[in-house]
């Protein structure tokens, strides 16, 4: 690529942000970054946890939509992917001394490779076929996690490895805040630049991408080397978040949990991932005390989101008077 | 080396365990190929179908009653399932993947709407009879020999309404054209809602039957949804005959294999298998006989 290239698509980025700044979604994100920066002021070292899992969960739930949403890959294994980034990342860091900010880069890097054997199916098959075989590649790394239990700790989990800046919660909140932002606008660059014009019309019909003369497979292997990689930082990050990594963090329940985010928040924006997070995932801790209730609740919203707000929350518009035309000329 | 014994012995097991296993995953494979629908919310409707039996069985006393209990309240949740959530979307592009969705979100809503109205506590069922048949060295639960005869009867119950009745007719005609079906006159709507019901009965059946060896508890679904997942996938997508194959061989090579290998190196196994056969054949088993 030349720099006049990276300076259009620059030039790209910078006009689409001005511009989505000014729709509803755009101050919405805008006003709750601002509140992300002040949270270690306005919040107890308990609740800035959960704001710090918060982010972390919306950047594993941004880089599924990137693959399933705007390409159309409806991958299960993402979740599974992010639980081999986090065991990647610390066993790096306390087996072989490896820093721990660089163990980060290297748990996204192990999770793109993980991704690699699975692609070729990927590429190959199309629709719900991509969600099964990739349901049980994920199905085999979780029960990889507990056969080699020499390496992973087995059942139990993995714990006992160096913390993020000596255990300073606060400086590490900064830099999962920057990451996060850093690797969501990252994401939207591309998004907004060509490639992903090509991944949404590889969405849309691949064969017609293909014969407009982009190479189909190389978009769709890169979105998906993209997304698992970033899925893996993300792991990484809450690995060194909650102290231990352990099989369940890559259970079907937590890709289950991803998809609903993504889903509730709309798989046709970017910013969907966000929303999803906030509402689920806030929803959830707020209303810790009704229990199991909120699993009723939110498997409830799952099917109402699907059924009537196709595009989720980012997408769908809630003017009334709109809905109901939209009731009347079904 | 393994004595012969303990081989013949497995291979008996799986048997057994691959007629369980077929029970759950006919309706898997049936609901795909008449409906195009990949029912994630299968293994839920097995859940409630245990449910359902140890509720009736409480209330009856009568093992009959509440397997017919379960039996018809699981056909009216599949029935009710189609009409309220998958027909809604049936025109839309991606209904693949939304009905997907949808129904992942009825199995959450299910198990946890069990969770909090009846607890998480693991409900046993009471085994049909402890009896224990020793055949030619081998050992043979009647428990389980009775589950095996009442899956085939099941299945071949199916089978004839399929291949013999008008319903099945109209079944056929509906999962290879919805449109000339009705314009012969058949109703897909009411096809697919029976077709549904159908499916979901045979989940719930297989939760009552089962229910002595795995106990009642709300996630119990999840496991056997597994298990049937990769059966339908091995059997090939939509093709019954093809399913019954693959239940009996993974059943038999899952039993064989925990000879020498822990059960979770088995299930991974089991997936290694399904990841293979989709990328050789996505129409699995089913593409090379029914072809």
């Amino acid at each position: 690529m030349t720099v006049e290239a990276v300076r259009l698509a620059v030039d790209r980025v910078r006009s689409r942000l001005r511009e989505d700044a000014r729709t509803r979604n755009g101050k919405l994100f805008a006003a709750i970054t601002a509140l992300a920066v002040f949270a270690p002021v306005m919040f107890s070292p308990y609740r800035l946890e959960i704001v710090m899992q918060l982010l972390i969960v919306i950047l594993a739930v941004a880089s599924w939509v990137f693959v399933a949403g705007y390409f159309g890959m409806f991958t299960f294994a993402h979740a599974a992917l992010y639980g081999v980034g986090g065991y990647a990342a610390v066993i790096l860091a306390a087996e072989m001394g490896v820093h721990p900010l660089a163990s980060i880069l290297l748990g996204g890097v192990v999770a793109g490779l993980f991704s690699l054997p699975i692609s070729y199916p990927v590429l190959r098959l199309s629709g719900a076929y991509v969600g099964m075989v990739t349901l049980a590649y994920a199905e085999i790394i979780y029960y990889g996690t507990i056969i080699l239990r020499d390496v992973t700790g087995g059942p139990t989990g993995y714990t006992g490895f160096p913390q993020l800046f000596g255990g300073d919660r606060v400086v590490m909140y900064y830099f999962v805040l920057a990451l996060v932002v850093a690797l969501m606008l990252a994401m939207y660059a591309l998004l907004v630049n060509r490639f992903g014009l090509v991944a949404r019309a590889i969405r849309e019909s691949s064969d017609a991408a293909q014969m407009l003369g982009n190479n189909v497979p190389r978009y769709k292997l890169t979105g998906f080397l993209v997304g698992s990689s970033i899925a893996g930082v993300a792991g990484a990050l809450q690995a060194y978040n909650i102290l231990i990594i352990s099989p369940p963090m890559l259970e079907i329940d937590q890709m289950i949990e991803f998809m609903a985010m993504g889903i509730i928040g709309g798989l046709r924006t970017f910013g969907g991932a966000v929303f999803g997070g906030i509402i689920v995932f806030g929803f959830s801790e707020v209303l810790r005390d009704i229990g199991e209730l909120r699993l009723v609740v939110w498997g409830a919203l799952l099917i109402v989101v699907t059924l009537y707000f196709p595009d989720g929350i980012a997408g769908s518009s809630f003017d009334v008077r709109k809905r109901f035309q939209e009731w009347f000329d079904r | 080396m393994v004595s012969l014994g303990l081989l013949a012995q497995q291979i008996v097991n799986g048997l057994f365990f691959g007629g369980q296993l077929a029970l759950i995953a006919i309706g898997l494979t049936l609901i795909w190929g008449v409906a195009r629908v990949l029912n994630f919310s299968h293994g839920a409707m097995f859940m409630v179908g245990g449910y359902v039996g140890f509720f009736a069985l409480g209330f009856t006393g009568s093992v009959a009653a509440a397997i017919l209990a379960s039996i018809v309240v699981v056909f009216a949740l599949g029935w009710v399932t189609e009409f309220a959530l998958l027909e809604p979307m049936r025109d839309r592009e991606e209904f693949d993947i939304a009905s997907m969705v949808v129904t992942l979100g009825l199995a959450i809503f299910l198990e946890n709407a069990i969770l909090v109205g009846v607890g998480s506590r693991r409900r046993a069922f009471p085994a049909l009879t402890e009896e224990v048949w020793r055949v030619a060295g081998l050992t043979i639960s009647v428990q389980r020999f009775v589950i095996f005869l009442i899956s085939v009867f099941a299945l071949a119950a199916l089978f004839l309404v399929i291949s013999r009745t008008k319903l099945g007719l109209a079944i056929r005609a509906v999962s290879q054209d919805d449109q000339t079906a009705l314009l012969m006159g058949v109703r897909p709507r009411r096809v697919y809602a029976i077709t549904l019901g159908c499916s979901a009965a045979l989940a719930g059946l297989a939760g009552v039957l089962l229910a002595p060896l795995f106990t009642v508890y709300p996630s119990v679904g999840w496991y056997p949804f597994l298990l049937a997942f990769v059966v339908v996938m091995v059997g090939g997508l939509g093709s019954v005959r093809g399913t019954l194959i693959a239940a009996m061989g993974l059943a038999i090579v899952r039993s064989v294999s925990t000879i020498w290998v822990a059960a979770e190196s088995a299930m991974v196994l089991l997936f290694a298998i399904m990841i293979a056969v989709l990328l050789i054949n996505p129409d699995g088993i089913g593409g090379w006989i029914d072809g």
